[in-house]
């Protein structure tokens, strides 16, 4: 929850994000003021044509539907231009608002892992949503108020003209109303920041029953959920009301304040017409045009309100912006050596992990500065020749994921340096590193879209030959064409229509299709039954033949995909060898692996492997 | 792409339909009846104050500054500052009282959504989308508080305003009434064409705005993947073509509608000119005295500024009824899963007699005539190939969908009849896709049980030995693990979800592959315990490890939807079906 102090900092610096969003759009905001500027004189004219038409159509009885005429013709002008200025007004400020969305969108996407480990989804949407909402609606009345103030400049001019006594008495108020004006956002920009920053917690509220309604249901926690939407919906209310209670004080009186403008030319003006110095028409034209700035001055008063809401919402949305995203291409990037012929990863896809140290950021709590939970990785070493794979076997959260991370660079490693083909990962850009790195997540996330487009991720042009083809590899082929439109099928929401391993066996066909010189299998076939694992396992082989790959299981059967297994304990590799062999020697493999052989549990059990068994890595 | 719910010809939100979502939304106010009496009397007293105005500049014209009466213009302007002051404090309660209904209005609505969503089966969830789900309960229901915020109170205070001008007017003079009124079937005119289209445009509009919010949710949610394959310029064209049609939805919005306020505009002004014509012809005939005339000509400007902040009003307040019909699409989905009036008993066997199953919105059956029945206390496996409906069976057998024929009961009662309570009581399922709150550890065990201590937790953690890991993090048990559990190791999440099964105590536990993640140490060990747990009680795992099957006093093989065999270990080895295959093609996989 971003605290209101540190927004209100902020908000200095939110202006200059409008400023700039808004000079891109500057000539058609131009265009509509000048429309704005066009409707005001329109708007002037017709009172002053009534006051003529009444002073002398019908007090001096000539001309008087030439005057109607004339007034006529006034009204049109203002109408057309009325709906000119609308029209671009609001245009333009939907405009502004889908370009802030493609700009938040496009920078969330490219922030760095460790920020959207923090970051919540409720909390981003409605940024994209409710906030950008609350600034397009503060850009609608820029026009309209720009032309608004022409209006009331002008009204002012001719009221002084007429008579600057009176008109000084008319306007005498106004004055006020900027003063209440200013204080008046003052006091409500906290009240507004409150109410939505509760709207966003009750977004992420909801966002985390709808994702989790399997575990709701399957524990009947409906009540719980229940509950917590009562207390942001009850939280809501509350900060409206106390929004409600500054604008109960001073929007009336914002209103009101005109009024006072109309009892004085009321009473001094006519006082005025009885002692014969004026015309009563003069004195209509006064009331008039007071009561013409009524409306525009309450615009002026709104364009206050939601100028704050809009500041308050720059503000949250400029949070964001800001992040710049940790993990940045380097300033000269080197490219990744390629070779000649038909397979370009032939030959290549070297990995070298070198004394690789990493921790977790913790989060920032200014109270106890430093409790670290140790590091994840502690001088871990890996070597993969190109063609090489690789078994990562360790305990959970023994960091073997992290390891796959630290390649992607999803995170940085805070010391050592890891490099492929002899190149530091750091040296590319991350487009070329991911590209040459695919990776199966242990949590299989689809895409509500196709199953072509969900393989196809990588390169969405694929063709229907590659798309089958990695279908097939991954062992999704004959599932696939089960499915009502085969491989056109919509998925549900990340892929939950699918069963648990046809969700897995899509996301391999996903990183299969990427065709990467490196492959990485997070736990891939957790959920795929072993009758059918042998199955992928052959055509697995393909896959990784001749590929660098890295294998993270706890099952033999995937295990065996491997040349080599490593033993990752403590956040170095322990022990590095040929499945069967560590079996045999390494009692603490035996121990992640809970080997079944009797003898072997016995031998564990005497080695004193199992204390260390399900103590996490980062506790020393 | 698939678009939930798009705009159909059926969803045209006409003004029939806005007047009964209107209609429905004032009943849904009564709670707040008393509060909007009190508004509306304020908005009542601000208004009328602000109509005295011309009222009283024209008696002061005509009785005394005509006359030259100064005593008239001074009483004049003295009640004029009155009622001013009144007008102002009027104007102030309402502000409050306004809002106090509106804000009550809206939560009642947030809350009654959310608990209707709540109260939905699965299959509902399978059918929206969860970015349309949050856009109804956040941007549906906000784009109504804008509406409750001022919109309600100047739509009021303009019908008001209108109201009262025109009886005004009528009792000044009727036939300046008609001459100014001239104008008034263009008027409705338009307003018809007006309306028709801009409700239109606005489902068009919410419709977009829930499928941007989509787009956006399903973006952040698949981040990783997305940046993992370099992605994020695709994933952004695509964001960019899904916002570009929202903006344009917008503009047709604007278009449809903008005309209307310039010609509401133009109109009000002409009127203001045939009531002058018409007037001046009338004080000439000596009918009625220029005061009148003057009068009405302010009043004129007093009524036609409302009929347009009413246009103007209009859309907020069919934007609003676009959302509002859109939310009570929601409340009127009637959960296709309602708890009956039956509590289940303490035990019993759970028995699945002649299930069929096809998943809502798909066609052909994943589940054919499967009957099992899990004895008290037994311990069943259900294996099978990927994609044979294991999770299906477990997903049927906790409720969370209804079988489409056949029925399940537990001691003897139909699920269906059981009350929900009871049911969530009896039987608790973990299922496969694991999820893992924003809070704490702590948090997330306690979603199984609201009222358990901290001890509670810390026992339900121990017993699956996963409390000493957990208190090693830097906050031990309340240590966050942030949204969707990102802190923690896969395996620590499962840990976490299996802590929530060990801290209830159901009679049926249905375990989805609930170990799937942990390394075989640890699931040794999660096993045992759970054996301890879970002794005398039924309990029915999916698993995919020989370990964890073996364990099972029966086997059940799904394959294909059916219930292929059933028995123990030895009796299916024996069988030499199917079993016997995989317990084959698990001693194959150990390459020892
Ligand atoms: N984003 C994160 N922030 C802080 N700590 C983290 C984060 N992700 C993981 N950890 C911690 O780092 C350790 C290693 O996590 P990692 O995911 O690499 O484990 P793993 O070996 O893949 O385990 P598993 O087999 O359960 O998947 C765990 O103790 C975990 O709690
Ligand atoms: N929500 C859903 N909507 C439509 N079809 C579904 C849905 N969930 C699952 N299916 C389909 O129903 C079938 C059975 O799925 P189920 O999840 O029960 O399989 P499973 O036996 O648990 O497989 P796994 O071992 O891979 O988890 C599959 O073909 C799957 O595609
Ligand atoms: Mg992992
Ligand atoms: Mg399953």
């Amino acid at each position: 929850m971003p605290d209101p102090d540190s927004s209100r900092a902020k908000a200095a610096s939110t202006w200059p994000l409008l400023w700039e969003t808004l000079r891109a759009q500057r000539r058609n905001l131009l265009i509509g003021t000048l429309i704005g500027l066009a409707w005001s004189v329109g708007k002037i004219a017709s009172p002053l044509l009534i006051r003529y038409g009444i002073d002398r159509g019908i007090d001096e009885g000539e001309w008087l539907w030439l005057w109607v005429a004339l007034i006529a013709i006034a009204g049109m002008v203002a109408g057309f231009f009325t709906a000119l200025r609308r029209f671009f007004a609001f245009r333009e400020a939907r405009w502004t608002e889908a370009r802030l969305r493609e700009r938040l969108f496009s920078h969330i996407m490219s922030l760095h892992i460790g920020y959207h480990d923090r970051a919540q989804t409720g909390q981003l949407m409605s940024r994209s949503s409710s906030d950008l909402n609350q600034i397009q609606m503060f850009v609608v009345m820029i026009p309209i108020t720009l032309s608004n103030l022409a209006m009331v400049t002008a009204v002012t001019v001719i009221l002084l003209v007429t008579d600057w006594v009176l008109a000084l008495l008319a306007l005498a108020s106004l004055p006020l109303i900027q003063v209440a004006g200013r204080r008046f956002s003052r006091s409500i920009h906290p009240a507004v920041l409150a109410v939505q920053a509760e709207q966003a917690e009750l977004a992420t509220v909801v966002e985390e029953s709808v994702g989790g309604v399997r575990v709701i249901k399957g524990f009947g926690a409906e009540a719980v959920q229940a509950e917590k939407l009562r207390t942001e919906a009850d939280d809501i209310r509350r900060e409206s009301i106390e929004a409600a209670r500054i604008r109960a004080k001073f929007l009336p009186a914002m209103e009101l304040l005109p009024q006072v403008g109309l009892i004085a030319v009321l009473w001094f003006g006519g006082n005025q017409v009885i002692d014969g110095d004026m015309t009563l028409g003069t004195l209509v034209l006064f009331n008039v045009f007071v009561a013409l700035l009524v409306f525009p001055l309450r615009m002026i008063g709104m364009t206050l309100a939601f100028a704050q809401r809009a500041a308050v919402a720059l503000g949250r949305v400029n949070e964001v912006l800001d992040i710049s995203s940790q993990v940045q291409d380097p300033e000269r990037p080197e490219s990744l050596p390629t070779v000649e012929g038909s397979d370009p990863n032939r030959g290549l896809g070297a990995v070298s992990f070198r004394e690789v140290s990493f921790a977790y950021p913790a989060d920032v709590r200014p109270a106890e500065p430093d409790n670290d939970a140790g590091p994840v990785l502690d001088g871990f070493d890996l070597v993969l020749r190109p063609g090489e794979s690789v078994a990562i076997v360790g305990a959970t959260g023994s960091g073997k994921s992290t390891v796959a991370r630290l390649l992607v660079r999803f995170y940085d490693a805070d010391s050592g340096s890891i490099s492929i083909d002899g190149v530091d990962v750091r040296s590319l850009t991350l487009h070329d590193l991911r590209r040459a790195v695919g990776i199966v997540f242990e949590d299989t996330l689809l895409f509500h879209d196709t199953v072509r487009a969900n393989i196809a991720f990588a390169d969405p042009d694929a063709d229907q030959e590659r798309v089958e083809r990695a279908a097939r590899l991954a062992g999704a082929h004959d599932f696939v064409m089960g499915l009502p439109d085969a491989y056109d099928t919509m998925l549900g929401e990340r892929g939950f229509s699918l069963s648990g391993g046809q969700r897995q066996r899509i996301a391999i066909a996903r990183a299969i299709l990427a065709d990467p010189r490196i492959l990485v299998l997070d736990d891939a076939t957790s959920a795929v039954d072993p009758s059918k694992e042998h199955e992928i396992r052959s055509a697995m082989s393909t896959v990784m033949d001749g590929r660098t790959t890295i294998v993270i299981a706890h099952r033999p059967g995937t295990i065996a995909l491997a040349d080599t297994v490593v033993l990752l304990d403590g956040g170095r590799v322990v022990a590095r060898g040929p499945h069967a062999d560590l079996l045999v020697d390494e009692p603490r493999y035996r121990d992640v692996l809970a080997a079944m052989d009797a003898d072997a549990d016995a031998e564990a059990d005497e080695a004193g492997g199992r204390t260390d068994l399900g103590s996490p890595v980062g506790g020393d | 792409m698939f678009r939930m719910g798009g705009v159909t010809d059926e969803d045209k939100l006409d003004s029939e339909t806005t007047k009964r979502v209107l209609r429905r939304a004032v009943r849904m106010a009564k709670p707040f009846r008393r509060t909007i009496a009190a508004a509306l009397g304020f908005v009542l007293v601000s208004t009328l104050g602000l109509l005295m105005g011309p009222i009283i500049v024209k008696f002061a014209i005509d009785n005394g500054i005509d006359d030259g009466d100064r005593d008239v213009l001074r009483n004049a302007v003295i009640v004029y500052v009155v009622v001013v002051a009144i007008a102002y404090a009027a104007s102030r309660q309402q502000y409050i009282f306004v809002n106090r209904a509106g804000e009550g209005f809206l939560r009642a609505l947030r809350v009654r959504t959310f608990d209707h969503i709540q109260k939905q089966s699965l299959g509902f969830f399978d059918r929206y989308q969860s970015g349309v789900l949050i856009s109804r309960m956040t941007a549906d229901v906000e784009s109504m508080a804008e509406l409750v915020q001022w919109g309600l109170l100047q739509f009021v205070a303009a019908l008001f305003l209108i109201v009262i001008a025109l009886i005004l007017m009528l009792t000044l003079s009727w036939q300046l009434t008609i001459a100014a009124l001239l104008v008034m079937p263009i008027i409705i005119i338009a307003s018809r064409k007006f309306q028709r289209d801009s409700n239109q445009a606005y489902l068009e509009v919410r419709e977009r705005v829930g499928q941007n919010l989509s787009e956006l949710q399903e973006g952040i949610a698949g981040v990783r993947v997305v940046q993992a394959y370099a992605q994020e310029g695709e994933q952004t064209r695509q964001f960019v073509s899904s916002n570009r049609s929202l903006y344009r939805s917008h503009v047709h919005s604007i278009r449809v509608s903008t005309w209307y306020f310039g010609l509401v505009e133009a109109l009000g002004v002409i009127a203001s000119g045939l009531a002058i014509g018409i007037g001046g012809w009338l004080v000439n005939r000596g009918d009625v005295t220029i005061g009148t005339v003057i009068a009405f000509v302010l009043l004129l400007a007093q009524l036609f500024e409302p009929v347009q902040q009413l246009s103007q009003l209009y859309n907020t307040v069919q934007s609003s009824a676009a959302a509002l019909d859109k939310l009570f699409g929601i409340l009127d989905t009637e959960p296709d899963i309602e708890g009956g009036d039956q509590a289940l008993p303490d035990r019993g066997a759970l028995v699945v007699d002649d299930v069929g199953f096809t998943y809502p919105a798909t066609t052909t059956p994943v589940l054919r005539d499967v009957s099992i029945t899990v004895a008290d206390g037994e311990r069943l496996a259900l294996v099978g190939p990927t994609g044979a409906g294991k999770s299906t069976v477990a997903k049927l057998m906790a409720r969370l969908y209804d079988p489409t024929v056949g029925t399940i009961s537990f001691g003897g009662v139909d699920l269906r009849d059981a009350t929900l309570d009871s049911l969530r009581h009896r039987v608790v399922v973990v299922p496969q896709e694991g999820f893992l709150f924003g809070g704490s550890i702590a948090d997330n065990v306690r979603i199984a049980r609201s009222e358990a201590t901290d001890d509670d937790l810390r026992r339900a953690l121990d017993a699956i030995g996963a409390l000493e890991r957990f208190e090693t993090f830097e906050d031990g048990i309340h240590t966050e693990v942030r949204e969707r559990g990102s802190r923690l190791s896969a395996g620590e999440r499962q840990l976490v979800s299996l802590a929530r099964a060990a801290l209830v105590d159901p009679a049926v536990l249905v375990l989805d592959e609930a170990t799937s993640s942990l390394d075989p140490g640890t699931e040794v060990i999660v096993e045992r315990a759970l054996d301890r747990l879970m002794v005398g009680r039924t309990t029915v795992v999916v698993a995919h490890r020989l370990s964890t099957i073996q364990n099972a006093d029966r086997i059940a093989v799904i394959d294909a939807g059916q219930l292929a065999e059933l028995g123990t270990h030895d009796e299916l080895v024996d069988l030499g079906g199917r079993y016997a295959a995989l317990a084959d093609a698990w001693a194959q996989s150990l390459p020892t």
